[in-house]
């Protein structure tokens, strides 16, 4: 394999956001189009002003080409952000996000920061979670054996970025400790 | 790391000297101690390499004695703090001390090779948090030379790891840097 070490056993981010730029999101279009039909789906007709489902790619898209506004997620505001950072802070357990939050509020932040309210602020608190949920990710790495390491709740871009390192610790764990079951055959 | 024949890493492991007592005297090979002795003594000490000592162990001609790298002194220090004792001092900047461990393992009998495992794994799993965290504030500081506030400390610790320690130290670290940049980067100028 012509991969680097590091690339053999996981993704690339950018590839992670390709994948999560599958999901829906809402839109309002400004301007008029058909229906379009596509592989992944039959997407309108566009109306102006009328909400649409559409997939992220779409809606980035056609934010760039300026012929659309987009509504963010229902979790992507101030007030559920913060909520889930005092969650965060306050216990042990990694709280309840979505999968893909990292890559979607990555990808509307930079292309629709003006359909967000408070960008700046939204921001800052996704860094803010985003470091909380990894010192959480290291103090969990302690309970790690050789068999497993449960961390519910991980989202997809940080499991990305923990995916090299943890296989590799694990097995190195399974062989040092396969020596035990051998030297007692 | 693993006991098959051919991996670079088992041979590498393997690479370290041992204590060994002879038990009976050999003609003619007094050259292999470095010394200008013609022929080995019964009882004379030598430092052999650890890929020869199943052979001599299997045939009786020598004895030998657990190996400085995992003496009672370095399990105390262990047991103390991990993450203080420089294992890359023990085998040499390049070698592998868990691996070099394993093949000791195999070779011993049963109280000490279940001890020793213990020590490993221990070890292991002390020193992995910092690993993690070290090879996270490094991914993040991108490609500055030396951490701000990292210290000595931080660089001692660095210095002290042995080889599998490193890889993993470089894995987590390119992941690092790679998440990083790509939450830096920015989709605007592409159209």
């Amino acid at each position: 394999m012509a991969f680097p070490q590091s690339m053999r056993s996981s993704t690339t981010p950018q590839e992670l956001e390709f994948i999560a730029s599958e999901e829906l999101v809402e839109i309002r279009p400004t301007v008029k189009m058909d229906q379009i039909r596509f592989i992944s789906g039959i997407y309108g007709p566009f109306t102006g002003g009328r909400l649409v489902k559409v997939p992220l790619w779409m809606a980035v898209n056609l934010k760039l080409k300026k012929k659309c506004n987009v509504v963010p997620p229902v979790w992507l505001n101030l007030e559920y952000l913060q909520d889930k950072l005092s969650e965060e802070t306050s216990r042990p357990v990694f709280s309840d996000l979505p999968f893909r939050y990292a890559e979607i509020s990555k990808v509307l932040l930079d292309i629709a920061s003006d359909d967000l309210d408070q960008p700046d602020k939204l921001r800052s608190v996704l860094k803010d979670l985003r470091e909380a949920r990894q010192a959480k990710t290291r103090e969990g790495l302690r309970a790690i054996d050789q068999n497993a390491l449960s961390l519910p709740n991980l989202s997809a871009m940080e499991i990305n970025e923990a995916r090299p390192f943890f296989v590799g610790a694990m097995g190195i764990l399974s062989q040092l400790t396969a020596t035990t079951d051998a030297t007692t055959i | 790391m693993e006991n098959d024949y051919y991996s670079i890493d088992a041979i590498l492991a393997e690479n370290q000297k041992v204590p060994c007592a002879f038990k009976v005297d050999i003609p003619d090979l007094g050259y292999l101690d470095g010394g200008s002795e013609k022929d080995i003594k019964a009882s004379s000490k030598s430092q052999l390499p650890f890929w020869l000592t199943p052979v001599l162990l299997l045939s009786d001609f020598a004895d030998c004695i657990l190996p400085p790298p995992f003496s009672q002194r370095v399990r105390n220090a262990l047991n103390a703090e991990a993450t203080s004792v420089k294992l890359s001092s023990l085998v040499g900047s390049g070698g592998l001390w868990y691996g070099f461990g394993r093949m000791i393992v195999h070779v011993i009998e049963e109280p000490y090779a279940k001890d020793l495992t213990n020590v490993l794994v221990k070890t292991f799993k002390d020193r992995l948090v910092d690993i993690m965290d070290q090879a996270q504030h490094f991914g993040a500081l991108g490609n500055h030379a030396g951490g701000g506030g990292d210290g000595q400390k931080g660089e001692d610790f660095r210095e002290g790891l042995d080889g599998t320690e490193r890889e993993l130290f470089a894995l987590a670290q390119a992941s690092a840097k790679r998440t990083k940049q790509w939450y830096e980067s920015s989709d605007k100028t592409r159209r």
